[in-house]
């Protein structure tokens, strides 16, 4: 037996107001409570962050009382994080928008009126019929954009094609477009990592303990596999590694260029894979071996020892099921595309494609889209924010070109009015003073969120739509090697004035469809001759001008009819029950611990027959003047200015983005961030333990408190993302922390137009 | 009746706060960092240099009563309010709690904390009076964990989860010397 000393407990700075806990959760009453005691237990979905885990709500006389995981959902492996947990105070937080809002002041200051719903319709309508009649019914100089997952598609839906704007932009450009872009480019196909599967995992900069993704992170804790970390920074993750390889911040490239090289100059790769599947393996060996990516050569440029990248290589290579990781977050550098593309290579060389431990393809279920009928707007102009881009997504655009052409005017057409669903775009992108900007530009911003963030401070309208545990959202298909189904259930009735956004999108359509199509008639020559030939009520109908048209049917009523007709009762009824529905539901069994085997590992989708090939050259990149193959440049090598440093960013595993910040509860472990600073530096420049120091780039300076540690490279700083709000109605949140994005270059690659997150670099000074 | 015990797979533990919130929220603790049942300490820390950093001796431990058998709490309770439960649970009869504080002080664990909403004393009670009488059989921390570290059953069933885990790892117990018998268990 062991002995361990214990030191007295250490707290984090601060503590809030004793039963602040009990008026803001417990003793809270709402107008939808029952009167007789009752305890329920209902299965949801979670939306603290992007996982989507799912739980059970324990309700007890109307109110959530307790969130537990549900055991039925491969996905979240019976667990919930502590956002998870803390979703109760996300739902019961006194600071959530209650009624629809119209501003009476300045953009910014905060002054709104307490309206009705229709009043806020109302109003949206005199403003929007205006502009698009004087916009001549080019209906994309609505832009609209959405940062939730669920509903998404319904949302465009409705903006995208009811509405008909081409201008919808979503998170994937400040996200990870590159990534998803790179594995669709290289393989055919977005595929997933099967982490379970693989007993050698690499995984660059992606914090996997800190910044949660389901089931991978849950996955690493339970499977026996060496796990390499690579990060300019030292992690949980890193701490948790078998061997954590410290680096110079976006130089992975490099790292990944030579193990290239180890596996092609030792013919380590997986030759029968190779010639099966490979394009232009020729073009990318020489590439390779002429550009002699040495272990030696990006020693140079990583600070990772030339002997341990040939160990890792070879380790790698002669692995069973090695899985590079290709990572889940915001691009960091002009070279993140071709980043993640060496990576999808080494995973391709090693034959890890299709089968177990390596991407795979699988077989998700299929739900069919409900049809709706589209109409034909002749005068709508199309998307102008992916010109000059190569590649990127004609779905969700990229936000920092969008925003760069309307601040310089430089659009084809005016764009006045913004519909922002969930998307705290003032603190979500780098230069929030270009941001606001773009906004003050708008002749209409209309916010709907559930939190009062900076972006609703911004808003002319603003629409409270309710939070995830009151609400019914349409069915689900997640994953592909375990694949399910799953079912937001409604836990409880809307809080206050606040609606689903189903219901707020049906109450626009009925207000806005009928003045819409007017203007439209004013000016479509196609739709004056539909007139003319049907009449205008047939015009309307047929041409599919109703807005509503979707939620002529409740949400309830809408998913029994898609999953009945696709799957039947017994799938419907258990996610009405369970919450989730996998074809070995009643046969799943616990391993250890509350931990359970889902699908068995015969049933498991590893390896499908598919037709694909791995392109190694993508003669599109050439053609428009960049890198066919992964490749280095100069101007990637690490060089930061003396006395400057480059800023790196993350997250705390409390906290997601913005979101959460506000929460009550989860403010206990991280109220505010701190700048992480190299020790040995911070001793030199006379900075202690909770010195205020202000950070400064080109754009902007921010006040910060100090964190000299061990942890982090020299001439690199790293604080979390997600602090600095600038909101003075998120009482708990605003003024704690400094926001990365008033420091950050607005700078973005040209392959799928992403935000280069990483590329800013910035002086320190101490207060 | 039971014997309640717990065991950890402490390696294990990512310090993601999850136990702590859940505990939270499950139990209704008051809000504030001080005010908790359970919590995870550092323990050790990364030493060297950035290019060589040692991280072997970093743990996050998970600490909350360690359910003593020969508990210094209740010894020294001068108003007799503590005593050992029908499921081996250090339990507080809270009317007689007057907080002389004498449990606090005594505990070497630092396991308590002031409940200044029920004043008294308060410490984890493996969710006895909440999940456990509902009839569930798992604690609020323990379901939660994503690592599923925490083993939470019966002792004196010889086929229960943690019994078996006992058997097969070895383990520690904090601060054997004080002969206070702890319930908990740091498997290796």
């Amino acid at each position: 037996m062991k002995k361990i000393e214990i030191s007295r407990r250490r707290f984090l700075q601060g503590s809030v107001a004793l039963c602040v806990y009990a008026t803001s959760s417990f003793s809270f009453t709402s107008q939808h409570d029952d009167t007789t005691t009752t305890l329920k237990n209902i299965p949801y979905l979670c939306n603290m962050c992007r996982n989507k885990c799912a739980g059970f709500a324990r309700v007890e006389n109307g109110k959530v009382s307790k969130l537990d995981p549900n055991h039925y959902f491969p996905k979240s492996r019976n667990m919930l994080c502590p956002k998870g947990n803390a979703g109760i105070d996300a739902l019961y937080d006194e600071d959530r928008l209650k009624y629809p809002l119209i501003r009476v002041g300045e953009r910014g200051d905060g002054r709104y009126k307490k309206v009705t719903w229709d009043e806020a319709y109302e109003y949206i309508k005199e403003k929007l019929v205006t502009i698009i009649d004087e916009e001549k019914d080019n209906r994309s100089t609505i832009a609209y954009c959405n940062g939730e997952g669920f509903n998404k598609d319904e949302y465009i839906q409705f903006f995208g094609s009811k509405l008909g704007s081409a201008n919808f932009l979503d998170e994937g450009s400040i996200c990870l477009n590159t990534k998803l872009g790179a594995t669709q480019l290289t393989i055919g196909d977005i595929g997933e990592m099967d982490v379970a599967g693989s007993d050698y995992l690499i995984i660059s900069g992606a914090n996997r303990y800190e910044s949660l993704i389901t089931p991978d992170s849950i996955d690493m804790l339970h499977v026996k596999q060496k796990l390499v970390v690579l990060d300019p920074r030292c992690t949980v993750t890193a701490t948790k590694a078998d061997e954590y390889l410290p680096l110079y911040p976006g130089t992975d490239l490099a790292f990944c260029l030579s193990m290239m090289y180890v596996a092609l100059e030792e013919k380590l790769y997986n030759k029968t894979y190779v010639q099966e599947y490979f394009e232009d393996f020729e073009k990318l060996k020489k590439h390779i071996l002429q550009e002699k990516y040495t272990p030696e050569w990006a020693e140079k440029k990583t600070h990772i020892p030339a002997k341990k990248i040939y160990q890792i290589s070879r380790e790698f290579f002669s692995a069973k099921n090695p899985l590079y990781y290709l990572g889940r977050r915001s691009v960091w550098s002009q070279n993140d595309f071709q980043l993640r593309r060496a990576m999808v290579l080494i995973n391709a060389l090693a034959g890890s494609i299709n089968k177990k431990g390596g991407i795979i393809f699988g077989k998700p279920f299929v739900l069919k889209k409900e049809e709706i009928n589209e109409p034909f707007y002749n005068n709508t102009q199309d998307r102008f924010d992916l010109d000059g881009i190569v590649y990127g997504s004609r779905k969700g655009g990229s936000w920092l070109n969008f925003r760069e052409q309307v601040v310089t005017q430089k659009t084809p057409y005016k764009v006045r009015t913004m519909f922002i669903r969930k998307h705290n775009i003032m603190q979500n992108m780098p230069n929030i003073a270009k941001t606001k900007q773009m906004l003050e530009m708008m002749d209409l911003v209309v916010v709907l969120d559930t939190m009062p963030s900076d972006t609703a401070m911004m808003a002319d309208v603003i629409l409270p739509e309710c939070t995830y545990l009151e609400r019914e959202d349409m069915v689900v298909s997640f994953n592909r090697l375990e694949p399910s189904l799953a079912l937001r259930n409604k836990v409880i009735e809307p809080l206050y004035e606040s609606r689903s956004m189903q219901d707020i999108l049906k109450g626009l359509g009925k207000k806005l469809s009928q003045p819409l199509f007017e203007v439209s008639a004013k000016y479509d020559e196609e739709l004056q001759e539909s007139i003319e030939e049907l009449g205008k009520e047939k015009a309307f109908e047929e041409g599919g001008y109703d807005l509503a048209e979707l939620y002529q049917n409740d949400i309830t009523t809408r998913n029994k009819a898609l999953i009945i007709k696709d799957f039947g009762v017994e799938v419907y009824t258990s996610l009405k029950t369970k919450g989730v529905w996998h074809p070995y539901i009643d046969e799943q069994k616990e391993i250890v611990n509350n931990y359970y085997q889902y699908y068995p590992q015969q049933k498991r989708f590893y390896s499908v027959s598919r037709d694909y090939k791995v392109q190694c050259f993508l003669k599109k990149l050439k053609k428009a003047g960049f890198d066919a193959m992964p490749t280095w440049h100069n101007h990637y090598d690490f060089t930061p200015q003396k006395g400057s440093f480059r800023l790196i960013t993350g997250r705390y595993i409390t906290s997601t983005q913005t979101a959460t910040t506000n929460n009550i509860i989860l403010k206990e472990f991280k109220e505010k961030n701190c700048v992480w600073i190299n020790n040995r530096v911070a001793q030199q420049m006379g900075i202690a333990d909770g010195d205020s120091v202000v950070l400064s780039s080109s754009i902007g300076s921010v006040v910060i408190q100090a964190y000299p540690t061990n942890k982090i490279a020299p001439e690199v700083v790293w604080f979390a993302h997600g602090f600095g709000t600038d909101s003075q109605e998120l009482t708990h949140a605003y003024g704690k922390g400094a926001s990365d994005n008033v420091l950050i270059e607005d700078r973005f690659e040209k392959i799928y137009g992403c935000a280069t997150m990483h590329e800013t670099d910035i002086t320190i000074r101490k207060l | 009746m039971a014997n309640y015990a717990m065991a950890f797979d402490y390696k294990l533990c990512i310090n993601c706060h999850a136990c702590e919130v859940a505990c939270k929220e499950e139990n209704g603790i008051d809000l504030g960092a001080k005010n908790h049942r359970l919590w995870i300490q550092e323990e050790g820390e990364i030493s060297g240099d950035f290019w060589n950093l040692d991280r072997e001796q970093l743990h996050f431990m998970q600490m909350q009563c360690q359910e003593c058998q020969d508990a210094p709490c209740l010894k020294a309770c001068p108003n007799g309010a503590i005593y050992i439960d029908d499921n081996g649970i250090v339990r507080l009869h809270k009317e007689a709690c007057d907080l002389t504080l004498a449990c606090m002080h005594a505990c070497p664990y630092d396991a308590r904390y002031i409940d200044k909403k029920n004043h008294i004393t308060d410490k984890c009670i493996f969710c006895a009076d909440t999940r456990l009488a509902r009839g569930e059989t798992t604690t609020a921390c323990q379901i939660t964990c994503p690592a599923k570290l925490r083993y939470f059953g019966d002792l004196d069933d010889e086929k229960s989860e943690i019994s078996q885990i006992l058997k097969e790892r070895k383990y520690f117990t904090l601060k054997p010397e004080l002969g206070t018998k702890p319930k908990l268990f740091y498997l290796e």
